[in-house]
C-alpha cells in the first residue's frame, strides 16, 4: 500500500494554487512508484485538482481560510482519495450544480463540470459532514471497469 | 503551459503544450485570446503536447468556441492523448466543437 498525505497550510486563498501544482506533481510521483497507467494518474490527478479546487473556491471566505487534506492510498485493485475540509457545510454530490451537457454552443453555461468528471470517472463517490468536517472518499479500480 | 502558433492564409494553427489547469488557465486564455486575434477564417489548436487540462482549462476552451462562433471563425481541435478525449467526451463539448486525429484532418475540415 502506498499513499500520500498532504495539507495546505491556510494562510492565504491562492496558496491553493501553489499547493495543488506540488500536488498533483506527488500524485504523479506515487503513480509511477506504483505500476499506474497513464490514464488512471491523470483522472486521479484531475479529480483531486477539481474537487481541491472546488475547497479552494466555495469552502473558505476570503477572510478566513483555511486547510484541506488529500490522502490517496494505493491499494492493490483501487486507489482511495480522501478529501477533508474544515469550510462550510457542502456537499458537491448533491449541492453542486448539475453540467448542461447538451446545449448548443451560444447558450452552453460554463462550469459544473468538475463535480461531473469526478462523478463520471470514479466508481464511487461518498460525501459525509463529521465533527464540523467535510469529508469526501471516493474510490476508483485501477483497471477500467468494465 | 504555452502556445505556439503559425499562421497561414487566414488559418491560425496554434499548438499549447504541458498542462493547462487552475494555476495557469488565465494565462492560456489571454495567449489564446491573441491567436484568435490573428485567425480571419479559422483556427485550428493542435493538442498534440498537451498532457493534461482540467475543468479550469475547458472553460477557457469554450469561451473561445463562443466568441469565435460570433464572429464567424471556424474551430477545430486535434490530436487529442485519449484521457483528454475522455475529458472532451464526457462534458460533451465532442458534440458542439469539432475534434479531429490529426492536424491535416483539422486543416481539411476547416478548409484550409
Amino acid at each position: 500500500m502506498l499513499f500520500l498525505r498532504a495539507e495546505t497550510d491556510g494562510e492565504e486563498r491562492r496558496t491553493g494554487y501553489e499547493v495543488l501544482a506540488d500536488l498533483v506533481a506527488a500524485i504523479e510521483a506515487l503513480g509511477e512508484d506504483d505500476g499506474w497507467s497513464g490514464d488512471l494518474t491523470f483522472r486521479i490527478s484531475l479529480v483531486v485538482d477539481e474537487l481541491v479546487q472546488n475547497v479552494v473556491d466555495y469552502a473558505y471566505n476570503d477572510d478566513a481560510p483555511g486547510d484541506v487534506e488529500v490522502v490517496v492510498t494505493s491499494l492493490d485493485e483501487t486507489v482511495v482519495i480522501e478529501i477533508t475540509d474544515e469550510g462550510k457545510p457542502f456537499d458537491p454530490l448533491t449541492e453542486a450544480p448539475a453540467p448542461d451537457l447538451t446545449s448548443p454552443i451560444e447558450s452552453r453555461p460554463i462550469g459544473g463540470l468538475g463535480v461531473h468528471f469526478t462523478k463520471t470517472l470514479m466508481d464511487d463517490v461518498e460525501y459525509r459532514r463529521e465533527s464540523g468536517r467535510n469529508r469526501l472518499r471516493i474510490v476508483t479500480r485501477k483497471s477500467p471497469s468494465g | 503551459m504555452g502556445i505556439n502558433a503559425e499562421r497561414a492564409d487566414g488559418t491560425v494553427i496554434a499548438k499549447a503544450d504541458g498542462r493547462i489547469d487552475s494555476s495557469n488557465s488565465r494565462e492560456f486564455h489571454t495567449e489564446l485570446e491573441a491567436v484568435v486575434a490573428d485567425s480571419d477564417a479559422a483556427l485550428v489548436l493542435d493538442f498534440e503536447d498537451v498532457a493534461y487540462i482540467s475543468s479550469a482549462g475547458m472553460r477557457v476552451i469554450l469561451l473561445t468556441a463562443k466568441s469565435l462562433q460570433k464572429s464567424g471563425i471556424k474551430l477545430a481541435l486535434c490530436s487529442m492523448n485519449d484521457s483528454i478525449r475522455e475529458v472532451f467526451k464526457i462534458s460533451g463539448f465532442d458534440k458542439i466543437i469539432e475534434i479531429h486525429e490529426s492536424q491535416a484532418e483539422a486543416l481539411s475540415a476547416v478548409g484550409a
